[in-house]
């Protein structure tokens, strides 16, 4: 009996140092890092600044074969020519452009991209819009361009990057003489962005311009949260119109459903309930939401994975622009640099409950609460550099609307690059094995 | 009257050679004198006995002539041939040759006569030699010579005498004893040759009789008995030339100088292969039945004869003198190679038999139940084979077969998964792994092979080299084999089958049997067949002492293939061999009894030491890296936590869910407090099991996988379920005979309880093992990993990079690829990971690696391969990175190639130039143009040489680690790993297996061992 209650003490003994003694086995590390953002360069004719949130912000050109960088010492850098590679570090440095008297538009600096849809521009004779596509990578790259428009799909272009460098199309090459255009930028391989310059003209008259800011992906919901809205006031006669261009990326025909959020409250407008859209084909539908606000955001929900985006025209000092607002994914903790920018950012959502703070130039901070229902907006003081969310509610999004001297923009509130959790890969022979 | 007269024609002279015989000198001359017809004259000659055999000869009134005790028979023979009257011209005298251990039937001459009566060319006539001391078996009737050296009767061994070989017969010779020769024909041929002192000089005298024109003949009607003193060794052999008196030597020497004295000229090369062959042949088997003297003698004999190539020079000179007809006369009487073969063929398998299905030499069935009068028209039972299924053992095999067959249906192929890595081609490449000193395995490795791919190369190598069918037989029969060497230990602890089988076949579908397969654990399984004979084998384990030592090595043999398929048995020896010498030092205390401690502690030791040595360099090498202890072969996967394994189940992929609970560690805490066998046994079984569950906490780090993960106790758990199952045996056993005596009470309640709870867990466990169970990680496949195209450029390496688990927890690894997947053996000698390389490859998936590129470079790694499915972001980012092209982007995943100047050698002249020069497989002949330096991208290790001109290049370590070799001119180099201390290491395994083997085998006996009634 004493060998058997032994025997069974030790089976006892040993499962309890078993229990101490089990390690867990070796987490998966990983690698915190944010992957350098790209800034579009400056075309011929236009001026260009990027706004950074710290002096030391590093960066170099694209066409330095070298692989050091510098800091940039200001808050807010005019970029003479080239396309600029920054080391933002988790802020979003946002690139504004103008051509003088004739429009302005807003972006933000990106880093490299799997698809990028831009719906937007045309290929008319109007047309004075560029693609810029740029390889920062230190291999070459090879992109496909795949347009679409009223006419359907067009060819794919193909093009070939050296590394580091960047190369522009003119949109009036992609589907000539079309006059909606939409575009899907898809690197085969390389660490390649793209930015759209629409810009309209009529013989030596400029009809305005504008970014047409890129979404990812397609989706079956598509929030565009920042829409102006510009009112009749005393001397303004109000521009007011708004189009919507969709577009059906799947291959059978599509029903989409519009909704108005905005601050006189949400509702569909007439004729956007479960409109069909052929697949393949570039849409356009005039929007005339009779609202009073300067802002609006819309919801498109629809059976089949879509994208879109909307234009309005503006005027700006007597002068007509128009402006490509465009879905953004939903907002998540980020910081953006707004030096020189004063932007009113829109949040739309159901609920809407964000928290931000607001560094300024000389370095002090405020924190801002945003809460609402639908549509709400928030102006950005002129001394800001930077602005961070810090809480978002759930299913939250956000755009911004600037307005210069020389026009107005619209940028996307979406980090430019985001904190890349890349796994510490693990050296095991299993890889070789089927 | 007619016969009588012929028979008065001839003169006989019986002349007797006598040998210390008087064990059967008596009865000889009691025959002699007992003859139908009595022979005409008659001498002895005695070659100075020691014993008695002159006083009897004596007694007998036989005239003596007196040799020397080194007198060969030959000489004997003519000593008394030339003692007897001269012969008369054409007078019909014959000699009667007449050993002293052979006794004439009494119409032995007289027969013999009546044969060669009207047979004038007949010079030399034998009779039918018959046993001496079972005198039903045929010895000989008419004798010759094989082409290896072999005495040839064209009889089987120990053939019993029905009269099927009876008649005259034209032989090539016939044996001296009782041989009735010609005298003149003696006197012309010189008589017997003097240098065949003993043994074939009857082949040869009747070789000579042959080729000079006459015949000889065997007649069946006269009979000799012949007890074969000299051969069987029941005396001494003091003749010239017997060299330490050993007539083995003797015989086979003479056998090869009959042969080459008296064959074709151009038949003697060929004579030459054969008695070499043969000799080498019988010298190897005499080692491994223990009889080293025998060996030597075969050699021995032929270096005899070789060394002195004068002898057989004047031998034929002589003969051809003599020689009358063409030796190619005697042809048709030598046996042909293929009846020589069937021959050796049918005594081999005679053996096997005898050993396998010994003949009972009682019967069971008594004398008073015989069916001797049962009438014959009485129809006989027929065997109905359906009747079979009836038995425990027929239906519990089928059964067992079905399930195999069908949760085996994805694996009727070439096996892959799991811990299981490729199956090489052919057991070639399998010799090759074991063999090679260098192992092209991620940056390449020196580790020793582990033993078992050679033992796998074996079994691979009887199969045709067919490796593939090898892993896949093993894993398909697997259950069968646990199976049938769980019940042979079954049924010794009982011997009621409807307990054992069903015992075995839950010992084949236990947890840990499932899981071993299902994750393609090659030890697990092989302990699983083997585990169950060790308790035969050492049956008396506590009394170790009692065990002969040929037992012992046995159990060495066997447990040294346990460890050399994993080192975890080691730990178990070690374990159990603690624990004995813990009781066994209890007892000595006690008893005082040192003698019986040491012989035990020997013993012990034994077997826990010399399996460690056979293993050797693997098993020392686990000194240095202790890990290896706690490894399977294969590739590393993770066992179950403590929870699997308390219960038995060894968890991991593959194996049992754990709410599929099994009974083993019921029956062994029930067996704890039985009181029969079972508790000894249970106490063993808990010890396994205490020792499973610690060890499963552990995580090790080992077989090319940089993380750490739990250790599989798949070998722990096998203890502990054979354990279980034997205790279970003994329980229900003992259990059984209690329960049908008494009433209902406790013990029938908790019976039913395991027995509901055992059959529980085979319905279930069997419905998962045919359903969920197919579709586990062990596979057949023929998939890779590698694409073709990048196992085109030889010695290229390749950056695997992939994303490997489930798919809600991938994970990305990676590993350094030769061109090829990963074959059987090679992750068990895989290298580390090269702290630089793991770098270079983070920074290429983060995006940071601008120098990436530089480092792969630096190690020979031509291209990175990125196997699809695999994150898009993370190849965008490749892309993005500098210093990698891409060269392909196809459905099995993206490849680049690596910027620079890079290969598997690389030439760095004085002016930094690289140039990449031609490899082999491992070494490489080539040349530099000019002094430089010579940089190998394979790990460093000592063995890695350059030789140029004649003389060792200067070797250090470059600043990643490689080896640099320093050339000073220009000219052709020579790069080898040097592979002298592996062949060392192979030499001393190959000779300690071979050692060890020679001692457990059972041994031969010498012929003076046999005993008489064992001889014809």
């Amino acid at each position: 009996m004493k060998r058997a209650i032994a025997a069974v003490a030790a089976l006892a003994i040993s499962l309890t140092l078993s229990t101490l003694l089990t390690g867990t086995s070796q987490p998966t590390g990983f690698s915190e890092i944010y992957p350098a953002v790209v800034c579009p360069p400056t075309l011929n004719g236009l001026s260009s600044q990027i706004s950074i949130s710290s002096r030391k912000t590093q960066f170099q050109n694209l066409e330095n074969r070298s692989t050091k960088t510098m800091p940039f010492n200001v808050l807010r850098y005019p970029v003479p020519k080239a396309s600029l590679i920054i080391s933002a570090t988790g802020v979003t440095p946002v690139v504004w452009q103008s051509r003088t008297r004739s429009w302005a538009g807003g972006t933000i600096c990106s880093g490299p991209a799997a698809s990028q849809w831009f719906v937007g521009a045309s290929s008319d004779v109007r047309s004075r819009g560029r693609l810029i596509i740029i390889n920062s990578g230190l291999s070459d790259a090879i992109v496909d361009v795949q347009a679409f428009s009223e006419n359907g799909k067009q060819p794919v272009k193909s093009l070939e990057l050296k590394s580091k460098s960047f190369s522009v199309l003119s949109l009036d090459s992609l589907a000539t003489g079309d006059q909606k255009l939409a575009v899907h930028v898809v690197p085969r391989s390389g660490r390649v962005n793209s930015f759209m310059i629409d810009e309209l003209g009529a013989g030596l008259q400029t009809l305005g311009g504008d970014f047409v800011n890129p979404m990812a992906s397609e989706s079956k919901l598509l929030i565009i949260p920042a829409i102006p809205n510009q009112l009749s006031r005393k001397g303004v006669k109000a521009a007011g119109a708004h189009t919507l261009r969709i577009l059906s990326v799947s291959e059978t025909d599509a029903y989409f459903t519009l909704e108005v959020l905005s601050a006189d409250g949400s509702f569909v407008p007439v004729g956007f309930n479960s409109r069909k859209i052929a697949s393949g084909i570039v849409t356009e539908f005039a929007l005339s939401p009779k609202i009073s606000a300067s802002a609006f955001a819309v919801r498109i929900t629809s059976d089949e994975p879509m994208v879109a985006s909307i234009s309005s025209t503006v005027n700006i000092a007597g002068r007509k622009d128009f402006v490509w607002s465009v879905p953004t994914p939903a907002l998540v903790p980020m910081a953006i640099a707004l030096t020189g920018l004063s932007p009113l950012i829109a949040f739309a959502g159901d609920v809407i409950k964000v928290k931000m703070q607001i560094t300024f130039v000389n370095g002090k901070t405020s924190s801002v609460s945003i809460v609402g229902t639908d549509i709400a907006t928030y102006r950005v003081p002129p001394a800001a550099r930077a602005v961070s969310i810090l809480k978002i509610s759930s299913n939250t999004y956000a755009g911004a609307l600037v307005a210069s001297a020389n026009g107005y923009g619209y940028i996307p509130i979406t980090p430019g690059s985001l904190l890349t959790k890349v796994e510490i890969p693990r050296s095991n022979i299993r890889v070789l094995i089927p | 009257m007619a016969a009588e007269a012929a028979l008065a024609r001839h003169i006989v002279s019986a002349i007797i050679v006598t040998h210390d015989g008087q064990t059967w000198l008596p009865e000889t001359v009691a025959a002699l004198t007992s003859q139908t017809r009595p022979y005409d004259q008659v001498l002895a000659v005695d070659t100075d006995s020691h014993d008695a055999s002159v006083r009897l000869l004596k007694s007998a009134r036989i005239p003596i002539i007196n040799a020397q005790r080194d007198c060969g028979f030959g000489e004997a023979i003519s000593l008394g041939v030339n003692s007897l009257k001269p012969s008369t011209p054409g007078g019909n005298e014959w000699i009667w040759l007449i050993h002293d251990d052979c006794a004439p039937a009494p119409s032995a001459l007289e027969n013999l006569l009546m044969t060669v009566d009207d047979r004038p060319h007949v010079a030399m006539v034998g009779p039918k030699i018959l046993g001496w001391h079972d005198r039903t078996h045929l010895l000989e009737i008419g004798v010759s010579i094989s082409g290896n050296g072999a005495r040839w009767t064209d009889l089987e061994p120990l053939e019993y005498d029905q009269g099927q070989h009876d008649g005259i017969r034209e032989v090539l010779s016939v044996s001296t004893a009782g041989a009735l020769i010609r005298r003149d024909i003696f006197e012309e041929l010189g008589g017997f040759d003097k240098n065949l002192a003993l043994f074939r000089d009857d082949v040869d005298f009747g070789w000579r009789v042959r080729v000079a024109g006459h015949s000889v003949i065997a007649a069946s009607s006269a009979v000799m008995f012949h007890a074969q003193a000299s051969a069987t060794e029941r005396r001494t052999v003091d003749v010239k030339g017997a060299i330490f008196q050993r007539p083995l030597l003797l015989d086979r020497r003479n056998a090869a100088y009959v042969l080459l004295a008296n064959s074709s000229w151009w038949m003697i090369p060929w004579l030459l292969l054969q008695l070499f062959g043969s000799a080498i042949a019988r010298a190897g088997g005499y080692i491994l039945g223990k009889l080293p003297g025998y060996a030597s003698d075969e050699l021995l004999a032929l270096i005899a004869l070789v060394i002195r190539p004068g002898l057989i020079i004047k031998a034929r000179k002589d003969r051809k003198a003599k020689r009358l007809v063409s030796s190619r006369i005697v042809s048709t009487y030598i046996p042909p190679l293929r009846s020589q073969l069937r021959l050796s063929t049918l005594r081999f398998t005679e053996a096997i038999r005898s050993k396998l299905l010994p003949s009972s030499d009682t019967s069971n069935i008594s004398i008073l139940d015989s069916a001797e009068d049962e009438d014959l028209l009485v129809p006989t039972k027929n065997t109905h084979w359906f009747r079979l299924l009836g038995k425990p053992e027929v239906a519990g095999f089928i059964f067992l077969a079905i399930i195999t067959l069908i949760s085996s249906r994805n694996r009727l192929g070439a096996l892959i998964g799991g811990a299981l890595a490729t199956s090489p081609d052919g057991a070639r490449d399998l010799w090759g792994s074991y063999f090679d000193s260098w192992h092209m395995v991620g940056m390449g490795s020196a580790q020793a092979s582990p033993p078992w791919m050679a033992i796998l190369a074996i079994l691979a190598s009887i199969l045709f080299g067919k490796a593939q069918l090898l892993i896949t037989l093993l894993f398909l029969t697997a259950p069968l084999l646990m199976m049938w060497s769980s019940l042979t230990l079954c049924r010794k602890l009982s011997r009621n089958s409807w307990i054992s089988v069903p015992a075995s076949l839950l010992y084949a579908i236990s947890p840990v049997a499932i899981a071993a397969i299902n994750s393609g654990r090659l030890a697990t399984v092989v302990v699983l067949i083997v585990a169950p004979l060790i308790p035969q084998l050492l049956d008396d384990w506590k009394n170790i002492e009692l065990l002969p030592w040929r037992r012992i090595y046995t159990s060495v043999f066997v447990v040294g293939v346990l460890y050399a398929f994993t080192l975890l048995t080691c730990l178990i020896g070690l374990g159990l061999v603690a624990f004995a010498t813990f009781n066994d030092y209890h007892e000595f205390s006690v008893s005082k009894n040192r003698r019986l401690f040491t012989e035990r502690m020997r013993k012990r030791l034994s077997l826990l030491i010399i399996p460690f040595i056979l293993t050797a360099p693997y098993s020392f090498e686990a000194l240095l890296s202790p890990t290896r202890f706690l490894t399977e072969p294969g590739l590393a996967l993770a066992g179950g936590g403590t929870e699997h394994v308390l219960f038995g189940n060894p968890g991991g992929v593959g194996a049992l869910p754990p709410w599929l609970v099994s009974p083993i560690l019921l029956i062994l805490i029930v067996g704890l407090f039985s009181s029969s066998r079972a508790k000894e046994i249970s106490i063993y079984g808990v010890g396994f099991l205490s020792a499973g569950i610690l060890f499963s906490s552990f995580s090790i780090s080992t077989h090319g996988d940089s993380a750490n993960v739990r250790v599989w106790v798949g070998t722990f758990l096998v203890g502990a379920t054979l354990c279980a199952v034997a205790a279970c045996v003994v329980i229900l056993d003992r259990l059984r005979s209690i329960l049908v005596s008494t009433n209902v009470h406790f013990r029938h309640l908790f019976a039913a309880l395991l027995l509901l709870f055992t059959a529980l867990y085979s319905i279930t466990s069997i419905s998962w093992l045919v359903s969920l169970g197919a579709t586990s990680p062990v596979q057949s496949s023929t998939s890779t990993v590698m694409p073709a195209y990048l196992s085109v450029e030889r010695d290229t390496k390749t950056l695997v990079l992939r994303e490997v688990g489930p798919s809600n927890a991938k994970t990305i690894q990676y590993y350094i690829s030769r061109g090829k997947d990963i074959a059987l053996g090679e992750p068990d000698v895989a290298p580390k990971q090269n702290l630089e390389l793991g770098n270079a490859t983070q920074a290429l998936i983060d995006g940071s690696g601008i120098f990436s590129s530089k480092t792969l470079a630096a190690f020979g790694i031509k291209y990175v391969f990125v196997k699809s499915p695999f994150d898009r972001t993370i190849i965008r980012t490749i892309d993005g990175i500098g210093g990698f092209t891409r060269t392909s982007a196809t459905s099995t995943g993206v490849v680049w190639r690596v910027a620079g100047v890079t290969g598997r050698l690389v030439f760095i002249g004085k002016d930094g130039v690289s140039q990449i020069l031609e490899t082999g497989e491992v070494g490489a002949l080539t040349s530099v143009v000019q002094p430089g330096r010579v940089l190998l991208t394979e790990n460093f290790d000592r063995s890695w040489q350059i030789l140029e001109n004649g003389s060792r290049l200067e070797r250090v370590k470059s600043e990643q680690g490689l080896p640099l070799f320093i050339a000073t001119q220009s000219g052709e180099i020579s790069l080898l790993h040097d592979g002298t201390i592996r062949r060392a290491w192979l030499s001393f395994e190959i000779t300690a297996w071979i050692t060890l083997l020679v001692l457990a085998l059972p041994s031969r006996r010498r012929k003076r061992e046999f005993a008489d009634k064992e001889l014809s």
